[in-house]
C-alpha cells in the first residue's frame, strides 16, 4: 500500500531483433458504403503490436479509433469493407479471409473486450455456463474440467468468491466485477491479441484503477499483444508501452507513451493534452483550454490536413498539401516517433498561448471565495436525508409485522452553499450523490432533515412547491440526448420554460430571449429552428445549459453535465458553465465522479460515501493532506495523462456495502485502507460513529484518525 | 526456470488443410524454422519443419514439369507435416533443462509446449535454450567473468560463498560444470559486476584447495 507506483521505461519489454509483430497493419483504409457513394472512415493507417505489448489508439468520438478495431476482427457490418492496406495476424493475411478461417482465429488466437461488460454477457445464464461454454464448445473440455479453469481464471482477475460467482447471474456482481469476468472469459483461450475498446470506460474511478492494474498485470503473465483503445489519455498513459494518436480516420502521431507525453509534437496532440485535467500540485494546472471546433464528418473531411481547420499553427501548404506519417526527429527515433504534420519540427508546445478568441475562464478562485464567504448562504442543508423503503418477500414482511428496511441513499447530509459559489460532490457511483441532488430539486420527496433554499423549507412535496421557487432551481442532466424531445426544435425547447415562468409576453419577445440565451451559450441564431439530432453532443449540452439558465435561477444542479461529452467539448463546456456564472452570478451544485473535473472548477468540494459527506472543504484543501482516507484513494485511483508522475498505489477492496445495510461507526471502515494507523486496528471504526474534526475553516473531515496523522500522509501525486 | 519463462509464446500456427506453399511463405516471410500444425481450439496435430519443405528429388523423378507444379499445388500442409504421434512436446511447467535433454536425447531443434488438453500455448527452439543459458552465466550484464576450480565435496561452494559474502559483491550469473579434464574437481563460473581483476584475485586466491582459473572481463 501506498508504495509510488512504478512507471514503465521505454525500453520496457525489449523485443528480440528477430521478433515479428503479432499484428502489423499496413496502409489500412476502411469504407463505409452509404447512399451516395462511400465514406472512408479511416484512411492509412499503420500500427504493428508485439507480444506483451499493449498499443493505445486515442482520440475523440468519430476518428475511427473503432473501425479499425472492427476491421481487424472484420466486423464492419454488411456496408463496410477494408479499401486498401493489409492487416497481418501472426504473418497470416486477415483482409479477405476465407470467414470459416477468420472465426477459428477469432475463437482461438483474437479476443475482445468491449466497454459495456453487461452487452457481452448474457442476462439469462449463469456466469459460470457461460464461461465454461467457451472451453466445452470450442475446445471440447469436459464440463468439470471446463469448471476447474473458470475457477481457476477468475482468481487470476482477483474475483473474490469465485466459486460463488460461477453460479451467480451477471445481475447479482457489480459493474467491475462484470468487466473482470468478461476479461477472464477473453483470456481462456490465452489469445494472442486481446482488442480492448474502452474497457474501462462504463466503470468508476476506482473500479477502473483495478481493472487498469489487471490488465497491465496480464499483459506481462500471458505476453498478450493488447490493442487498447481509448479517449481517455490518462488511461492510455497507465497501460500502454506506444500510443497512436488518430484524428478523422488517420493516424496523425505514434510514439512510445512517455514520448508522447513529454514530446507531443502533432498540435491535436498537444491540444488534447492541454484539454484533460492534470490533477496537478496548483489550481493553475488544471485549467483547460478546449480544442476549437469539433471532428469533422468522414465525408467533409478538408482535402489538405484533416485537422487544418481547428488548428493554431496553420499556414498554406496545410490547407493545400496532405501531409504524410512521417519520422521525426533523429535518426535514432525514426521508428518510434511519426507524425503527420508538415512542421512538427517548428511547433513548440510551451510556447503555446490561447488564440484571442478562446474563453478562459479568470483563475479568480481565490477572489471569487473572498466574496462568496460574505455572501448569503442560499442553501442549507441539515441532516438531509432520503431512505427508500424495500419490501421484502418473506411472510411476515407480507403480513407488515416484519422488521421495515430501508435502503439510506443520502443519510444526514448537512453543508452550506454560499450565494454565488459552486460546490463539486464526488464519488463513486451508488453513494448518493444523484439522489442528493434529486432531493433538493424535488425530483424525490426527502425522509428526515432540513433543507432550505432561500430561506424556505423545501423538503416539501413538489406539487406544494411555488413556482418562484421552481424557477429558482434549475438542472443540467448528463445526457443530453434522452433529456431533450427529439421532435421540438431548439428554440421550443429554451422557449418552453420562459413561457411557463411567464417570463416573455409576446412570441417576439420569447425569440429575441431565446436567442440572446443562445448567444450566451456561444451558438448563433441559426440554432432555433435546429432538431436535437442536428446538434453535435457539445451543442446539444449547450442548449441543455441555456434551457436551465431561461428561468434565470439562482442555483443550478449540474448532475454530471460533462461526462458523456467528448474531452475537447468537455472543457469547452467547462468553461462556459464558469462563464455563465460568473455572468448572471449562478449557484452551482455540481456532480461528477472523477476528482480532477470538479477541481478547478468548484469553490468547494464534498466527497460523498454510502449517502454521507466523508469531507467537506474549499477546493485546495480537499487535494492535500490532511484529507479523509477515502479521497486519498479517490485521488490514488484517478488516471493522470502523464507517465512521469507518481502517484501512490491505493486500491481500495471489496464493494461498495449496500446501503440496505450500511456498516455501523464509520461507513467507510470496511475498505479502510489507513485503518491500522488506529490502535487494536481500528476497531474504534466499526463501532463508533466518527467525530467531524475541523481541519481549517469550513474544511471537515469525518474520520476517527486524529489530523496530525492525517496531515502526516504523503501526497498522493508526486511530479 | 521453467520453460514457461523462456518459451515463445503465441506461436504463428497454421492449419492442416493449408497448402504447403502457404506454410512455406509464412515461413520464410515470418524468418521461422517451425510452424505448429493445430486444429480447433489450438490442438497439436503435427508440426512442420524447415526439412520437411525441402522436396525431394526422387519423389518428383517421374513426373513432367506440369505434373510437378501440379503436385505441389495439391500439396496440403497434413501431407507434409511430421504427425502428432512422433512428435516431442513438452509442458510449460517443466524445467528448462529437461526440455533442453529432450532436444538433445531425440536430437531436435524444436519442442511444441502444450497444456493438458494438448492446446500449443507456446513453443520452445535451441535458441531460446541457448539464450536461458546465456541469462544464467550473467551475460548481459558488464562483469568480470570468473571460474574457480573446487573439489567435488560438501562444504567448498560456501567457502566461495562466505568470501563473496564478506566483500559485499553480488553475483549475477552462476554455473558449475564437472570440471572436463579433472575427475573430481568443479568448475564455478560467476559472473560479479564492479569489481577490479586484482582484487578478485587476491581474495579468492586466500581459499584452500581451491584456484581462480580464469577471469576475463567479457561482455
Amino acid at each position: 500500500m501506498s508504495t509510488i507506483a512504478e512507471r514503465k521505461s521505454p525500453t520496457e519489454g525489449i523485443r528480440r531483433p528477430d521478433e515479428m509483430p503479432v499484428l502489423r497493419v499496413d496502409d489500412l483504409s476502411v469504407a463505409y458504403k452509404v447512399r451516395d457513394g462511400e465514406v472512408e472512415a479511416v484512411q492509412d493507417v499503420s500500427f504493428e503490436i508485439y507480444r506483451g505489448e499493449s498499443f493505445g489508439v486515442v482520440g475523440e468520438s468519430g476518428c475511427g479509433k473503432s473501425t479499425v478495431a472492427w476491421s481487424i476482427v472484420n466486423f464492419l457490418g454488411a456496408n463496410g469493407y477494408v479499401k486498401r492496406g493489409r492487416i497481418l495476424f501472426q504473418g497470416q493475411g486477415l483482409v479477405g479471409k476465407d470467414p470459416e478461417e477468420l472465426r477459428r482465429l477469432r475463437g482461438d488466437q483474437i479476443a475482445m473486450v468491449y466497454q459495456d461488460p453487461m452487452q457481452a454477457l448474457n442476462p439469462s445464464m449463469r456466469l459460470g455456463d457461460q464461461m465454461a461454454e467457451v472451453l466445452t464448445v470450442h475446445r471440447g473440455i469436459s464440463r468439470s474440467e471446463a469448471d476447474k479453469r473458470c475457477v481457476q481464471m477468475l482468481e487470476r482477475v482477483y474475483m473474490p468468491d469465485p466459486k460463488d460467482v460461477m453460479g451467480r447471474y451477471p445481475h447479482q456482481i457489480s459493474g467491475g466485477q462484470q468487466q473482470r469476468v468478461v476479461i477472464a472469459m477473453a483470456l481462456l483461450n490465452n489469445p494472442a491479441l486481446l482488442i480492448m475498446d474502452e474497457p474501462t470506460t462504463a466503470l468508476d474511478v476506482t473500479v477502473e484503477a483495478a481493472v487498469l492494474d489487471l490488465i497491465d498485470e496480464l499483459r506481462h503473465e500471458f505476453d498478450t499483444a493488447i490493442l487498447f483503445i481509448s479517449h481517455n489519455l490518462g488511461v492510455v498513459a497507465r497501460v500502454c508501452n506506444r500510443v497512436g494518436v488518430m484524428y478523422a480516420g488517420e493516424m496523425v502521431e505514434r510514439a512510445p507513451v512517455t514520448e508522447i507525453f513529454a514530446n507531443p509534437s502533432h498540435p491535436y496532440t498537444q491540444g488534447l493534452i492541454r484539454c484533460v485535467p492534470k490533477l496537478g500540485a496548483d489550481k493553475s494546472s488544471s485549467v483547460l483550454y478546449p480544442i476549437r471546433g469539433r471532428v469533422p464528418a468522414p465525408d467533409k473531411r478538408p482535402s489538405g490536413c484533416g485537422f487544418s481547420p481547428r488548428c493554431d499553427y496553420i499556414e498554406e501548404r496545410c490547407r493545400a498539401e496532405k501531409p504524410k506519417l512521417r519520422p521525426l526527429g533523429d535518426a535514432l527515433l525514426a521508428d518510434l516517433h511519426s507524425v503527420r504534420c508538415h512542421f512538427a519540427e517548428e511547433i513548440d508546445p510551451g510556447a503555446w498561448t490561447p488564440p484571442e478568441d478562446m474563453e478562459i475562464p479568470l483563475l479568480n478562485g481565490e477572489k471569487r471565495a473572498a466574496e462568496t464567504a460574505a455572501a448569503e448562504t442560499i442553501l442549507q442543508l441539515d441532516g438531509l436525508s432520503k431512505f427508500y423503503p424495500v419490501s421484502g418477500s418473506s411472510l411476515k414482511d407480507m403480513l407488515g409485522v416484519g422488521e421495515k428496511r430501508q435502503v439510506k441513499a443520502v443519510n444526514g447530509v448537512s453543508f452550506d452553499v454560499p450565494k454565488g459559489s459552486t460546490l463539486g460532490i464526488v464519488g463513486e457511483s451508488g453513494c448518493g450523490k444523484s439522489t442528493l441532488i434529486r432531493t433538493i430539486i424535488g425530483l424525490e420527496e426527502s425522509s428526515g432533515g432540513q433543507a432550505q433554499f432561500l430561506g424556505v423549507d423545501i423538503t416539501d412535496d413538489l406539487a406544494d412547491r411555488s413556482s418562484e421557487i421552481i424557477e429558482e432551481l434549475q438542472m443540467v442532466f448528463q445526457n443530453p440526448d434522452s433529456t431533450m424531445n427529439p421532435s421540438y426544435t431548439v428554440g421550443q425547447q429554451i422557449g418552453r420554460p420562459l413561457r411557463r415562468f411567464n417570463k416573455v409576453n409576446s412570441r417576439a419577445e420569447e425569440q429575441a430571449e431565446v436567442i440572446r440565451l443562445l448567444n450566451a451559450v456561444r451558438l448563433d441564431g441559426s440554432y432555433y429552428d435546429r432538431l436535437p439530432r442536428q446538434l453535435s453532443g457539445g451543442e446539444k449540452q449547450r442548449v441543455g445549459i441555456a434551457r436551465a439558465l431561461a428561468s434565470r435561477p439562482e442555483l443550478v444542479l449540474c448532475d454530471e453535465p460533462v461526462s458523456a461529452l467528448d474531452v475537447s467539448v468537455q472543457a469547452a463546456v467547462l468553461n462556459l458553465l464558469m462563464e455563465v456564472q460568473a455572468e448572471y452570478g449562478t449557484t452551482m451544485l455540481f456532480i461528477a465522479h472523477d476528482l480532477s473535473v470538479v477541481r478547478f472548477f468548484s469553490d468547494s468540494v464534498a466527497v460523498m460515501y454510502l449517502g454521507q459527506v466523508m469531507e467537506i472543504g474549499p477546493a485546495e484543501a480537499i487535494y492535500a493532506p490532511p484529507y479523509h482516507p477515502y479521497t486519498e484513494a479517490l485521488l490514488s485511483a484517478v488516471p493522470i495523462p502523464d507517465p512521469s508522475a507518481k502517484q501512490a498505489h491505493i486500491r481500495l477492496e471489496g464493494n461498495v456495502p449496500s446501503p440496505l445495510n450500511p456498516p455501523g461507526g464509520c461507513p467507510f471502515h470496511t475498505r479502510c485502507p489507513r485503518r491500522n494507523l488506529l490502535p487494536d486496528n481500528g476497531a474504534i471504526c466499526a463501532q463508533e460513529v466518527p467525530p467531524w474534526q475541523q481541519a481549517a475553516e469550513g474544511h471537515r473531515i469525518f474520520c476517527h484518525i486524529p489530523l496530525e496523522t492525517l496531515a502526516e500522509f504523503e501526497p498522493v501525486i508526486q511530479q | 526456470m521453467l520453460v514457461r519463462d523462456c518459451m515463445t509464446r503465441h506461436p504463428i500456427l497454421i492449419s492442416p488443410n493449408w497448402s504447403a506453399s502457404e506454410a512455406e511463405r509464412l515461413m520464410s516471410e515470418n524468418r521461422i524454422r517451425h510452424l505448429p500444425v493445430v486444429e480447433d481450439g489450438k490442438r497439436l496435430v503435427g508440426l512442420i519443419t524447415r526439412q520437411r519443405l525441402s522436396m525431394k528429388p526422387e519423389m518428383l523423378g517421374s513426373l513432367n514439369v506440369w505434373e510437378i507444379s501440379r503436385y505441389l499445388a495439391d500439396l496440403k500442409v497434413k501431407q507434409i507435416m511430421i504427425k502428432r504421434k512422433s512428435l516431442v512436446t513438452v509442458e510449460e511447467d517443466r524445467s528448462v533443462e529437461r526440455a533442453a535433454s529432450l532436444m538433445s536425447e531425440n536430437r531436435i531443434g524444436c519442442l511444441p509446449v502444450v497444456d493438458d488438453d494438448d492446446a500449443v500455448v507456446g513453443v520452445v527452439t535451441e535458441v531460446d535454450i541457448s539464450r536461458a543459458f546465456q541469462e544464467m552465466l550473467g551475460l548481459p550484464v558488464d562483469g568480470l567473468r570468473i571460474t574457480v576450480r573446487m573439489p567435488n565435496r560438501p562444504g567448498e561452494f560456501a567457502k566461495l560463498t562466505r568470501v563473496i559474502a564478506d566483500r559485499g559483491w553480488g553475483v549475477m550469473g552462476i554455473g558449475t560444470f564437472p570440471s572436463r579434464r579433472n575427475p573430481g574437481f568443479f568448475d564455478a563460473v560467476l559472473k560479479i559486476p564492479n569489481v577490479t581483476e586484482e582484487e578478485v584475485r587476491a581474495e579468492l586466491s586466500k581459499i584452500e584447495e581451491q584456484k581462480v582459473i580464469d577471469v576475463r572481463s567479457i561482455v
